[in-house]
């Protein structure tokens, strides 16, 4: 009985005093396989159209979080209204953890083109972070479909002008452009529409 | 001496070690430990239902398991762990020729007044691990194996009671 | 990557059937240890048997290790592992009452039925009483509701409670528990049970 004890000693103490000696492994695991990720990609469903973020930029939707993922000049230089900055090299760091890893606001990233942008979901998605998106074609895009729109040729069917009253309505509500409506009033974009993924949960307990 | 009748067993030490590995194969396939009051939990659960479906509905504990055990206890992961344990343990007390219909007890008591405490402890079990949120393997071995707070107070309490209260019982048992 | 289960690995029907596999294992040792027998695990108690203590601490640090050892290859996702909440009060005052219910009864749960399994009668008396015990507390739920959602502290850790490394504490763990083994052997030499 002793020596068991002693044996049982001789080989879980070592143990002990090397899992106290290593650091812990705190790094953080992948949540999503590869194959799940291209799915996800190949769907394109991280992507939000210039126009359903305008929607919500006037509609002051609370759930909206536009992250702008560029560096700290460009940001400061200029970056859509109510934008917060978390430059791409800064999206693993612990203090924008809880910013990033949420369930409750949508966290729109954009850098000037999507490319930037996709980076950081792509990574952060990989960590099973929810409710995290992109704006598509940035911000040369947004500039582009929202700041200055294109008058939509005369033979165009009508949504093509629903779409670009609505633009030419977001550009001036958010300070851009000069307001010139065709029909006078700003129809209201569809609005987007968050699919859910299935949450990772602890297993449940229970004795 | 007891030597004889425990050479039989294993050695605790070993026990010891395999069960933790069970333990640590319960956390690797889903995510939890190991239980056993929540199998009798189930089973109670179960029965009442089909006994008296309408108290089911009136009775907030019973709504609160329903709600946290969707699919009903056939597809309870602690239900069949426990038809495990009937089989494990068959299959251990056949092996070494202990399978045998009987009532144990110190030889100062008689088998009546052993059945008696038996199931008074059993009420204080059942009761206990209700309100404490899992027994001996659910909250105080699995908790301890991932170092929560109140698997350690569980543990503490249990065993501290029973030592506490040895004296009184030690005819049951001496 | 584990927990099997969480991360669709494979699917909860198989998981149950692992769950039937496990718990041979779980009865399996319980029974090879001694477990079966209500005087082995009162023994604890009056120092003459200190198997409980012995199988019960080297099972908790063998996991603890296991898990420590797996996260660390990144086997296993302990975020993902469940901790069981701490309501101090109903831990505090249940934990009595099954101590309570463990010095009379002889058996915990999940001993208990494994008792029954290869037969024993008094096992049987207990697992009645269990369900009476449950039955009890689910009827008077109202009653003791107040006690059991009292002091609700999460799912703290006991390396987090004291602000210390995970792998420290194990170690701790593991040498403490090598202190009482050496107490209990001690024990076992001080008080022997004679013969029935």
């Amino acid at each position: 009985m002793k020596s068991m004890r002693v044996k049982l000693a001789m080989a879980l103490i070592p143990l002990g005093i090397i899992i106290a000696a290593v650091p812990a492994n705190t790094t953080k695991q992948y949540k999503l396989t590869a194959v799940q990720l291209l799915e996800e990609i190949k769907d394109g469903t991280q992507f939000f159209t210039p126009d359903a973020v305008a929607e919500m930029v006037i509609q002051k939707d609370p759930t909206l979080q536009l992250i702008d993922v560029r560096s700290k000049d460009e940001y400061e230089k200029f970056h859509l209204s109510g934008a917060i900055n978390i430059p791409l090299s800064d999206i693993l760091s612990p203090d924008n953890e809880y910013i990033l890893d949420q369930d409750v606001k949508m966290n729109i990233f954009y850098s000037n083109g999507s490319t930037k942008a996709n980076e950081a979901w792509m990574v952060l998605r990989q960590l099973g972070y929810e409710n995290i998106y992109v704006l598509q074609g940035g911000m040369n895009y947004w500039a582009e479909t929202i700041m200055n729109p294109e008058k939509p040729a005369s033979s165009s069917p009508d949504d093509e002008f629903a779409k670009y009253d609505f633009r030419k309505g977001a550009s001036s509500a958010l300070g851009g452009g000069t307001l010139e409506s065709t029909s006078g009033s700003v129809p209201s974009a569809p609005k987007p529409v968050i699919k859910k993924r299935p949450k990772k949960k602890r297993a449940a307990g229970g004795c | 001496m007891s030597k004889n009748s425990n050479k039989k067993y294993w050695n605790p030490y070993m026990g010891g070690v395999l069960l933790g590995l069970v333990l640590l194969a319960a956390f690797y396939v889903s995510g939890r430990g190991l239980g056993a009051s929540g199998a009798v939990k189930s089973a109670v659960v179960t029965g009442v239902q089909t006994v008296a479906p309408s108290h089911i509905e009136s009775n907030e504990y019973y709504q609160k398991y329903n709600k946290s055990h969707p699919g009903g206890p056939l597809h309870n992961w602690l239900v069949w762990e426990m038809l495990g344990v009937i089989v494990g343990g068959f299959v251990s007390g056949a092996m070494s020729g202990r399978l045998k219909w009987k009532v144990e007890h110190s030889p100062k008591i008689t088998s009546k007044t052993r059945l008696i405490f038996a199931a008074i402890g059993g009420v204080f079990f059942g009761f206990g691990s209700q309100l404490g949120r899992g027994c001996t393997s659910g909250s105080a071995l699995s908790g301890m194996a991932v170092m929560s707070l109140g698997g350690f107070i569980t543990m503490a309490f249990i065993f501290g009671t029973a030592f506490a209260f040895a004296y009184f019982a030690r005819k049951l048992w001496i | 990557m584990g927990p099997l289960v969480v991360y669709d690995i494979i699917s909860a029907n198989t998981n149950l059937l692992l769950a039937f596999i496990v718990g041979i294992g779980f009865g399996f040792v319980l029974e090879s240890s001694g477990f079966s027998s209500s005087r082995t695990l009162a023994g604890m108690f009056y120092g003459y048997d200190t198997t409980v203590l012995k199988v019960f601490f080297t099972a908790a640090i063998v996991a603890m290790l296991g898990l420590l050892f797996f996260s660390l290859f990144g086997w296993i996702d302990l975020n993902l592992i469940y901790i069981n909440p701490t309501f101090l009060w109903s831990a505090i005052v249940g934990g009595a009452i099954m101590g309570i219910g463990f010095i009379l009864g002889g058996f915990c749960p999940g001993t208990a039925v494994c008792a029954f399994s290869i037969g024993k009668l008094d096992a049987l008396m207990f697992i009645g009483g269990l369900i009476v015990g449950i039955l009890i507390f689910t009827e008077g739920f109202p009653l003791w509701k107040g006690l059991f959602y009292a002091e609700n502290m999460g799912t703290p850790t006991m390396d987090k409670f004291f602000g210390i490394p995970q792998g420290l504490f194990a170690l701790l763990m593991i040498l403490v528990a090598f202190g009482m083994f050496y107490v209990g052997d001690w024990a076992e030499k001080k008080f022997p049970r004679d013969e029935y």
